[in-house]
């Protein structure tokens, strides 16, 4: 009681008292949670950290301890950020990353938010991205998709499909919202069957079945018909949510473009859709966390993406024993950007809630 | 005689099944200032969005500045080009600062260079007294300033017409004048102008014409002086008691 008394009225400790504590079956209740808690933290502390074993190649430490085997992560990461890239080579991929990390991080700049620097800066980027994986050029050693992997690959696929799926986006956008009602109907027929397809049959549509439909010339290689089609399957529902955009948009403001003598590709351009991006900018961020989250389903068809080729790092002989860890590893890279860019969001969705107008 | 400034013959207009307007004959000529009152729905708006196509009539002519309006996009282009327009609410781009928003269309559809058309808005917006809000964004601004770089903006493509649509009637009484001042300013210097307003003072003060509509039609149109003391249909006369307030 007298105990109580000393702090002041709306002190942590009162405030956890009434929230926690309230009764003596609360009192219980939250003492065994906080007991639970943490037991877990103290025997994840013991696995991650006291116990662990950090160093490469000390396997041998690893079977001798109960803790985590961090020197798999620190013997074999580089299958993980690299796949199957050669060895004195993973430089060139290690920079392509940095540079597609760069561009993203660069996007989050409301400087770069206008048509004519966006594009170029994305496009910049990947066509870096791409001369650097693939080499061939200014006599750099040409390393061939196949031999690509690891997170480089995963940056690969969804910078390839931001790149193709956004384009496409606006334009399924501007077709559904056409003044022509057939293209309107199809437009969003298209667009309401390909989002209830999953999209893992997607991929494997465009990965096994399309080789036996397209004629030998379009066939290519099978990592960019999943690209293709994951472009394809982001773009149906970006351009969902760019048409939300777009109906927030008072009829007014196209109006007024149009008595101004604005062509349509003028008004399109400089009046509807920058304003449609500002009103679906946190829905858009969401989209590509979810993007980035889903590369990982081209496992399944055979890629060693990031995902995977944690799974090859720790499936040898030598480490399958330290599988979680690896997984951990894995975890903690997607962890990093996709926290990164939905706290993003979630700046943003801030920002703008108070911004003009 | 020259060409008139604008001629609408026999024109209809429907929204779906609905007539909208009928068999409108109008004829402005270079200089001369309109008025087009009447009570609500009676299509007013729709004419005045017609001239400029903002929608699309069925029948009849318009023609403006001797361009026919038809569906040849470079036609009404012209015709956009030639025939500014002021709205209710405004209608700035909220995402471009006062001077964007009046240097756009001069930049893109007339081909300005930038420098140009920047010299030339700040001119206009030295005319509607705001030049030192050229940098705000327009949410910064009261709604008669936004009215008046609206007006500002549509003069920086050079028009020969001016179309009004209610400039006021979104706008707090205070801030009425000001609008007006600048629209009055805008009479003098010899502007067509198609004005639809129910701001009898102004339209005593400038109008060459005044054009009463209901239900879609022309009922009565004459000089202010007529209208205004002599109005002859019954409800040209219960329209002006109520906007006259007796
Ligand atoms: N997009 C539309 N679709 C269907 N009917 C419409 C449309 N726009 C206007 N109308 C109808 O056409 C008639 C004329 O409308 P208009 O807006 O031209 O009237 P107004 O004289 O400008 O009225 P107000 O003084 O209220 O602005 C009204 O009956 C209205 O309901
Ligand atoms: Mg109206």
């Amino acid at each position: 009681m007298s105990f109580a008394a000393d702090f002041p009225k709306d002190s942590a400790f009162n405030k956890a008292k009434a929230r926690y504590f309230a009764t003596p079956t609360d009192a219980v209740v939250s003492a065994l949670f906080a007991a639970f808690a943490v037991w877990i933290l103290w025997s994840l502390a013991n696995w991650a950290l006291l116990h662990a074993v950090f160093g490469a190649n000390q396997r041998d430490a690893c079977m001798a301890t109960e803790g985590a085997c961090w020197s798999v992560v620190s013997t074999r990461w580089r299958i993980v950020l690299f796949g199957l890239y050669p060895f004195e080579e993973q430089w060139r991929s290690a920079i392509a990353c940095v540079v597609m990390v760069v561009v993203a991080a660069l996007s989050c700049v409301p400087w770069f938010w206008s048509a004519r620097r966006l594009p170029p800066l994305w496009i910049a980027g990947f066509a870096i991205f791409y001369v650097l994986m693939r080499g061939g050029w200014f006599g750099l050693r040409e390393v061939t998709e196949q031999n690509w992997g690891g997170l480089s690959l995963t940056i690969f696929i969804f910078a390839a499909v931001s790149l193709l799926g956004m384009p496409l986006a606006i334009v399924f956008a501007l077709l559904r919202r056409s003044d022509l009602p057939w293209i309107a109907r199809t437009m969003a027929l298209v667009i309401d069957v390909i989002r209830s397809l999953p999209l893992l049959s997607i991929m494997f549509t465009f990965a096994i079945v399309m080789p036996f439909v397209l004629p030998d010339w379009a066939i290519g290689d099978k990592l960019y018909r999943v690209i293709v089609g994951y472009a394809l399957f982001f773009a149906c529902y970006q351009a969902e949510i760019i048409r939300g955009g777009m109906q927030a948009l008072p009829a007014g403001q196209e109006e007024a473009a149009k008595a101004l003598g604005l062509t349509y590709w003028h008004r399109i351009g400089y009046i509807v859709l920058p304003q449609a991006f500002r009103n679906a900018l946190p829905p858009t961020i969401n989209q590509f966390v979810i993007t980035f989250k889903e590369t990982s389903l081209v496992t399944i068809i055979g890629f060693f993406d990031v995902m995977a080729s944690g799974r090859a790092a720790s499936g040898n002989a030598d480490w399958n024993f330290a599988t979680i860890e690896m997984y951990v590893f894995v975890a903690l890279i997607f962890f990093v950007f996709v926290f990164t860019l939905s706290r993003y969001g979630a700046y943003l969705e801030r920002r703008l809630g108070v911004g003009r107008r | 005689m020259s060409e008139p400034a604008i001629r609408i013959a026999s024109m209809n207009k429907y929204y779906g099944n609905f007539h909208a307007l009928k068999d409108i004959d109008l004829t402005v000529a270079p200089g001369e200032k309109v008025v087009i009152c009447g009570p609500s729905g009676s299509g007013k708006s729709t004419l005045i969005r017609c001239i400029n196509r903002l929608e699309e009539h069925q029948s009849g002519t318009i023609a403006v500045m001797g361009t026919v309006l038809d569906d040849n996009v470079d036609h009404i282009d012209e015709i956009r080009r030639d025939a500014g327009m002021v709205f209710q609410n405004f209608n700035l781009f909220p995402h471009m600062t006062v001077l964007e928003n009046c240097t756009l269309a001069p930049v893109l559809a007339r081909k300005i260079d930038r420098a140009e058309a920047e010299a030339t808005a700040m001119k206009y917006l030295e005319r509607v007294k705001i030049p030192e809000q050229a940098h705000k964004y327009p949410g910064e601004l009261s709604g008669g300033q936004q009215q008046r770089v609206a007006i500002a903006r549509a003069l920086c493509m050079s028009p020969k017409i001016m179309l009004f649509d209610e400039p006021t009637s979104a706008l707090d009484p205070e801030m009425i004048s000001e609008v007006l001042d600048v629209m009055v300013g805008l009479a003098q210097e010899g502007m067509t102008m198609v004005c639809v307003t129910h701001e009898m003072g102004f339209a005593r003060q400038v109008a060459d014409r005044v054009i009463f509509m209901a239900d879609g039609e022309i009922i009565e149109q004459g000089s202010p002086a007529e209208f205004f003391n002599n109005p002859r249909n019954e409800r040209a006369k219960a329209f002006l008691s109520q906007v006259l307030g007796h």
